[in-house]
C-alpha cells in the first residue's frame, strides 16, 4: 500500500492528513504551530504517521500547504492553500461550487469547477479586517473564549449593529455597546452578523452557483454558520473535518500526482 | 493528470539576470541627470523646473534651456534605495496622513533634508508648473511645495476628458493652449530669453520621432516570446522617456533601445528562459520591493506584454505623436488625451482590451497601490468587469508604490501562486477534456463498425 | 422652536428621498443628483429639472456591494453612494453631476455609467488655474456644454432668461442661509449647529422656491428665540466639506461643550460670499462668481492665497477659541489641507484639534472623549489666567 499526505502550516496550528490508495483519509494530526514552522509540520506529519500506522517510506508523496508551505521540508512540492481548500471542500462535498474560509489572517471566497479546480477567487483586501483575529478579539472584549461565542449569539433577542469591522477598534466598539447595558449575546450577535457581511461579499465576487461549503476552523461556529445562511439565503455544507480541509486538499494533490507519476511510469 | 504542480518545472528567480545594456545605459544617463540637477542645487549654473509626469509638457521646458525634474521620479528612486520610509514618516509627524500619498510625503521629507537624496541634491526650482492632468493629488502636492520650497507656482489647468465622444472638445484645446501661452511668458519672465519657437520645433520634432521609436519598442512584445517585460523592463524606459524626451540623447536611447530589443525579437530572446504566460499588468509598481515583486512572476513563466502604467506619461502606441508642424497644439492634445491619466476608468477598460486581444494575453494582473486612487479607487469594478464581463482570469493585488509598510510578501506571493495554480490547472484540464473527447471521438466513429 | 425640526430630521435621514419623490408626482419633472462638493446648481434647475444632493447612504444603509467596486482604503461616500444605486435608491434620479473635485469621485462617475448605463452621468470640469483669465470664459463653456447635455433629459433647451431665473431662485436661498449662518456666530445660543445643519440639508432635498420659505421661518423665529449662553468654548470647524458625519455626531461635539460658529458642511450648495454679478452673460457671471467669490472651498486650488488663510480669517472673523478639524477617513484633498492647516494654526497659536469620522459611525464615545478633554484643557486653562 502507498500512501500520499498533505500537510497545512497555518498562521496558528498545522494539520497533517493521511490518505490511502482509494483517496479515503487514513489519519489526521494536529499541532500547535508556534514559531518553528519546520518543526511543526514535522511533528504533525509524524502524529499522523503513528496514528496511521504507517511508516514514512510507505507515503509516496507529500504536499506543503498554509502559508508555512514552504517550511515543509520533507514535502515533494507545495500548492496554496487557496488551490487546496477548493479541491478539499470539493473531496468533501463533490458539488461543492462556492468554498468559504475564514481564517485567522484572511477570508475568502472560492469559486470552484466540477473537478475540485480553482475558477476564481476573492480575499479581504488590506484594511477590510473581519477574519478570524476579529472573533478572537471580539471574545476577549467580552471575557469568554473564543470557542463560546458562536452559541451565544444565536441566544440575542436585539442585535446590535457594530460601526466597525476593524480588528483593532471591535474591543472599544464592544466597551461602549457593554456601558450601555446592552446583552452579551446581542453584541456577540452584532459581531457575527458584521463578519458575515464582509463574507457574504466577497461571495458575491465570486458568484454562487451551486452548493457552498464553509472551510476553517471557524466554520464549526454555530453563529457564524447561520449568520452566514441568513445573509446568502442559501443552507452551506460544513464537515466536522472542516478544520482540515486545506491538509485534504493538499493529500489529494499528493495523491494525484503520484496517480500521475506511476501511471506516466507504467 | 488534472493536479498543479507546476512549480516542480518554476525557474528559481536568483538565478535570473533581467538586465541588458539599455538598463545600464539608462543608469549613466540618469546618473548625468542627477548629476546635472547636483550641481545647479550647489549654485552652479543652469535652472530647473518641477512639473509632474502625467501628459508632462517638458517641450516648453526644454525651449528654455530648463531641466525637467519630476517629484513622482525623485520619489521612486528614493522608494528602489530602500530610503523612503524614514521620510514618510517624518511627513507624518508634520500632520500628514497615513492615507495621504505616499509619493507626496517621501517628497516632503526629502525636502525636509533640503533635497538631498541619495541620488543627488534636488535644487529648489525655478518654478513650479503643476500640470493638472487627471491626478488630483497633484493640485494639493504643489500647493504644499509651493509654500514649503517657496518658489513661483502656477497651474496648467488640463480638463479632464469627460464627453461621450471621449476626445477633448474645442474648448478643451483653446483653453490649454491659451495657458501654455501664458506659460511660456511666464518662463520668458523668469529666465529673462525670448521663446525660441526654431528651437521649440526641433524639440517638438525630437519628442515625435522618440514617441515613433516607443511605440515601436512596444510593438515588440506582440512577438512570442516578448523580447522584454512591458511592465518591469519598460520603468527602465519610462526615466529617459520624460526627464530626456526632446533632448539628443533622450532620443540617442530610445534609437539604441529599438535595436536591442528588435534583435533579441528576432532572435526569440524574452527576459525569462522560458515565457509561460502572457500577462498584462494594471497599476504602478511596488518600488520598494521591486525585484522581489518581479521574482513572484518569474517563477510562473508569467511576462508581461503590456502595462497601463507604462502610458501614465504619454500614451503613444496607439498613434499619437507630437507634430512639429502643430508644435504647441500637439503639447496640448498630449495633455488632454494621450496619456492614460486624463482618461476615464472607461477608457482604461478599453485600452486594457486592447492589450488583452492585440497583444495576446492570457490573464490580467491589477496592482492596486493605496497611495494612488487616479489608479486603485474602482479597480474592483475593473476586475468584476474583466472576470464577468470578459471571462478573462483576472488578479487584484495590493500593496503600495512607496510605502513599504503595505507590502506584504506572504500574501501576495499566496494570492499570485494560487493565481497561477489555477491558470494552469484550467490549461491542464483542458488538454485533458480535449483528449478524452479525441478518444470519445474515436469511439463514436468505431462503435457503427 | 415651532419649527418642525424633527420632521425635517427624518427628511434628510430618509434615504426614500420623500421630498424629492413629492416634488417628481406634483412636477413630473427630472431629477438630478449631484455629487458634492460644488455642482452648478443653476443650471439643471433652469431647465425646470430639481438638482439634488447626493450624500451617500449615511449610517442607516450597509455596505453590501459597493464594496467589490471601491477598496476599503476609498472613503465612505463614494462607496455608499454608489450603493444607493444598487439598492435601487436612486430610480428617482434621471442623471448624475459628478465633478472633478478628487480622484474616487472621478472614477466612480465611471463606475456608475458602467454599472447603470441607463442614466446619464456628466462629468462637470472646475477650473483650477485661478490666475489664467481665460478660466471664466472656460468655465462658462462648460456650464454650456452641461446645459446642452441636460437638455435632451429634460426635453427642453435652456435659454439665458430661463437660468438667471434659476440664478435667481438659489441667490435666494443662499442669502437666507448666509443671514442664518451670520445669527449662530453672532448669538450661537439662538440656534444650535444641528438645527442649522438640518435646514441646510433640507436645501439639498427641495426645489428653492420652498426651501426659502423654510429657511425665512426658521430665520425669524431663531431671531425670537431667547436662550442662556452656556459656558462652551466658540469652534470653528472644517473637513466635512464632502462626506457628512451624522447629524448625532455634530450634536454631541456641540454637547461636549462647543459652540461651533462656522463651519463647511455642505459648502457647495451655500458657495457664494456675496450675490453673483448681474448683467451680460449669465454663464460668464456664474463662472465669475465660482472663480472669484467662492467660500474657500477645500476642492478649489487657488495659489493667490495660502491654503490656511480662509481659515485663520475665520476664527479671527468669528471671535472663535479654537479650530476643530473634523475630516472623513479617506478623504485625500482634506488630509492634505490639514497638515497645512495644523502648521498655519500652530503658528498663530490657536489651539486645535484633530478629529476623523466615517459616516457610518454608529457609536460616538472615542470623539466625544476626545473633545470634551479638548474643551476642558481649554476652559481650565483659562480659569488658571
Amino acid at each position: 500500500m502507498r500512501y500520499s499526505a498533505g500537510v497545512d502550516v497555518g498562521s496558528t496550528q498545522t494539520k497533517a492528513v493521511i490518505l490511502d490508495e482509494s483517496g479515503a483519509i487514513v489519519a489526521r494530526a494536529l499541532t500547535d504551530t508556534g514559531a518553528y514552522l519546520v518543526r511543526a509540520a514535522d511533528r504533525a506529519f509524524e502524529q499522523a504517521l503513528t496514528s496511521a500506522g504507517v511508516r514514512r517510506d510507505q507515503v509516496g508523496y507529500v504536499v506543503g500547504t498554509g502559508y508555512g508551505r514552504f517550511n515543509v521540508a520533507f514535502g515533494d512540492t507545495q500548492v496554496t492553500e487557496i488551490s487546496c481548500h477548493a479541491k478539499g471542500a470539493w473531496a468533501i462535498f463533490p458539488a461543492t461550487r462556492t468554498v468559504i474560509d475564514i481564517g485567522g489572517q484572511d477570508t475568502k471566497a472560492i469559486g470552484v469547477s466540477d473537478r475540485g479546480e480553482v475558477l476564481d477567487f476573492a480575499m479581504n483586501d488590506k484594511c477590510a479586517a473581519g477574519s478570524g483575529r476579529f472573533l478572537t478579539n471580539s471574545a476577549e472584549a467580552v471575557g469568554m473564549d473564543v470557542s463560546e461565542i458562536g452559541d451565544r449569539s444565536l441566544l440575542a433577542k436585539q442585535p446590535v449593529r457594530l460601526s466597525t469591522v476593524c480588528t483593532v477598534f471591535v474591543e472599544s466598539d464592544i466597551l461602549s455597546y457593554l456601558a450601555q447595558g446592552k446583552k452579551v449575546d446581542d453584541i456577540l450577535a452584532g459581531v457575527h452578523a458584521a463578519i458575515a457581511n464582509r463574507t457574504v461579499a466577497l461571495v458575491r465576487r465570486v458568484g454562487t452557483n451551486s452548493e457552498v461549503t464553509f472551510t476553517g476552523g471557524v466554520s464549526r461556529n454555530a453563529g457564524m454558520r447561520r449568520a452566514i445562511e441568513e445573509k446568502l439565503g442559501v443552507p452551506i455544507n460544513a464537515s466536522s473535518d472542516s478544520h482540515y480541509t486545506g491538509a485534504i486538499g493538499a493529500a489529494m494533490y499528493a495523491l494525484e500526482r503520484m496517480r500521475s507519476a506511476s501511471a506516466a511510469v507504467a | 493528470m488534472t493536479t498543479a504542480t507546476a512549480q516542480a518545472g518554476a525557474t528559481t528567480p536568483a538565478q535570473i539576470k533581467y538586465q541588458g545594456t539599455i538598463h545600464e545605459l539608462q543608469k549613466q544617463l540618469m546618473t548625468r541627470y542627477y548629476d546635472q540637477l547636483t550641481a545647479i542645487a550647489q549654485g552652479g549654473p543652469g535652472r530647473s523646473a518641477q512639473l509632474l509626469i502625467a501628459g508632462n509638457p517638458v517641450e516648453i521646458l526644454r525651449a528654455f534651456d530648463m531641466i525637467p525634474v519630476f517629484p513622482e521620479v525623485n520619489a521612486l528612486q528614493l522608494a528602489v534605495r530602500k530610503t523612503s520610509l524614514p521620510l514618510i514618516q517624518k511627513a507624518e509627524e508634520l500632520g500628514y496622513a497615513t492615507d495621504n500619498c505616499a509619493y507626496v510625503k517621501a517628497d516632503i521629507g526629502m525636502w525636509q533634508n533640503g533635497g538631498v537624496a541619495p541620488f543627488g541634491t534636488v535644487p529648489k526650482p525655478d518654478i513650479l508648473v503643476c500640470n493638472y492632468v487627471g491626478c488630483n493629488v497633484y493640485l494639493n502636492w504643489f500647493e504644499h511645495l509651493a509654500e514649503l520650497v517657496g518658489a513661483p507656482a502656477v497651474n496648467i489647468d488640463i480638463p479632464f476628458l469627460r464627453t461621450a465622444a471621449g476626445t477633448p472638445t474645442d474648448e478643451d484645446v483653446t483653453y490649454v493652449m491659451a495657458q501654455l501661452k501664458e506659460l511660456i511668458q511666464q518662463l520668458e519672465r523668469i529666465t529673462g530669453t525670448e521663446f525660441d519657437e526654431d528651437k521649440f520645433n526641433e524639440i517638438v520634432a525630437r519628442s515625435a520621432r522618440v514617441g515613433e521609436l516607443w511605440s515601436k519598442i512596444k510593438e515588440l512584445t506582440k512577438r512570442r516570446p516578448a523580447p522584454y517585460d512591458a511592465y518591469f523592463d519598460s520603468v527602465t524606459m519610462m526615466a529617459p522617456l520624460y526627464c530626456l524626451r526632446g533632448t539628443p540623447e533622450g532620443l540617442d536611447f530610445f534609437e539604441r533601445a529599438y535595436e536591442e530589443m528588435s534583435a533579441r525579437a528576432e532572435t526569440g530572446t524574452g527576459p525569462l528562459p522560458q515565457e509561460r504566460f502572457r500577462i498584462v499588468i494594471e497599476g504602478p509598481p511596488p518600488w520598494p520591493f521591486l525585484r522581489a515583486f518581479r521574482d513572484m512572476f518569474s517563477r510562473w513563466g508569467a511576462v508581461a506584454v503590456a502595462s497601463t502604467y507604462s502610458t501614465v506619461g504619454g500614451l503613444w502606441e496607439f498613434g499619437f505623436r507630437h507634430d512639429p508642424a502643430k508644435p504647441l497644439e500637439s503639447v496640448a492634445r498630449h495633455m488632454l488625451e494621450a496619456n492614460l491619466c486624463n482618461r476615464s476608468m472607461l477608457q482604461r477598460y478599453s485600452q486594457i482590451e486592447r492589450y488583452v486581444s492585440e497583444w495576446d494575453a492570457d490573464a490580467l494582473v491589477i496592482h492596486s497601490v493605496k497611495s494612488c486612487r487616479l489608479f486603485s479607487a474602482g479597480q474592483g469594478d475593473m476586475r468584476e468587469h474583466f472576470v464577468h464581463d470578459r471571462e478573462l482570469p483576472t488578479l487584484l493585488i495590493e500593496s503600495d508604490l512607496e510605502d513599504p509598510r503595505y507590502f506584504s510578501a506572504a500574501q501576495l506571493r499566496n494570492r499570485i501562486d494560487a493565481f497561477f495554480e489555477a491558470l494552469e490547472q484550467r490549461r491542464v484540464t483542458a488538454g485533458v477534456v480535449a483528449a478524452e473527447a479525441v478518444v470519445a471521438a474515436r469511439a463514436a466513429t468505431q462503435a457503427p463498425a | 422652536m415651532t419649527l418642525d425640526l424633527a420632521t425635517y430630521r427624518d427628511v434628510i435621514e430618509d434615504r426614500e428621498f420623500p421630498t424629492v419623490r413629492e416634488w417628481r408626482e406634483r412636477t413630473g419633472g427630472k431629477v438630478i443628483g449631484c455629487f458634492p462638493v460644488y455642482a452648478p446648481v443653476e443650471v439643471p434647475y433652469a431647465l425646470g429639472m430639481l438638482p439634488i444632493g447626493l450624500f451617500g447612504g449615511g449610517n442607516r444603509i450597509e455596505i453590501a456591494n459597493a464594496d467589490s467596486r471601491f477598496q476599503s482604503f476609498i472613503c465612505s461616500i463614494v462607496k455608499s453612494t454608489l450603493e444607493l444605486a444598487f439598492v435601487g435608491k436612486l430610480d428617482l434620479v434621471d442623471g448624475l453631476m459628478f465633478h472633478s473635485i478628487c480622484d474616487p469621485a472621478r472614477n466612480l462617475s465611471s463606475v456608475m455609467e458602467r454599472n447603470f448605463p441607463e442614466r446619464p452621468s456628466i462629468y462637470v470640469h472646475l477650473p483650477q488655474n485661478m490666475t489664467s483669465p481665460h478660466a471664466a470664459p472656460y468655465l462658462a463653456s462648460e456650464l454650456r456644454r452641461v446645459g446642452a447635455a441636460l437638455a435632451p433629459i429634460a426635453g427642453r433647451t435652456l435659454t439665458d432668461e430661463d437660468l438667471w431665473r434659476s440664478i435667481d431662485a438659489y441667490e435666494s436661498v443662499r442669502g437666507l442661509l448666509r443671514e442664518l449662518y451670520a445669527l449662530r456666530s453672532e448669538t450661537p445660543e439662538r440656534i444650535s449647529t444641528g438645527e442649522l445643519y438640518t435646514l441646510a440639508r433640507l436645501v439639498t432635498l427641495m426645489d428653492p422656491a420652498d426651501s426659502s420659505k423654510v429657511l425665512a421661518d426658521a430665520l425669524a423665529e431663531a431671531r425670537r428665540r431667547e436662550a442662556k449662553v452656556k459656558d462652551r468654548i466658540r469652534v470653528v470647524l472644517v473637513g466635512s466639506f464632502c462626506e457628512q458625519p451624522p447629524l448625532e455626531l455634530i450634536e454631541s461635539l456641540e454637547e461636549s461643550g462647543c459652540y461651533i460658529v462656522n463651519d463647511d458642511f455642505l459648502q457647495g450648495w451655500r458657495w457664494a460670499q456675496r450675490g453673483v454679478r448681474r448683467g451680460g452673460d449669465p454663464y460668464l457671471a456664474l463662472a465669475r462668481s465660482y472663480l472669484d467669490d467662492s467660500v474657500h472651498l477645500s476642492t478649489k486650488h487657488d495659489l493667490r492665497q495660502p491654503r490656511a488663510q480662509a481659515l485663520l480669517e475665520s476664527v479671527g472673523h468669528h471671535r472663535a477659541d479654537a479650530a476643530i478639524f473634523l475630516g472623513a477617513k479617506f478623504c485625500e484633498p482634506g488630509l492634505f489641507d490639514y497638515a497645512l492647516y495644523r502648521k498655519a494654526l500652530d503658528a498663530a497659536a490657536i489651539p486645535h484639534l484633530f478629529l476623523e469620522f466615517e459616516e457610518k459611525m454608529w457609536l460616538y464615545d472615542r470623539v466625544r472623549g476626545e473633545v470634551e478633554t479638548f474643551v476642558e484643557s481649554m476652559l481650565f486653562a483659562e480659569a488658571r489666567v
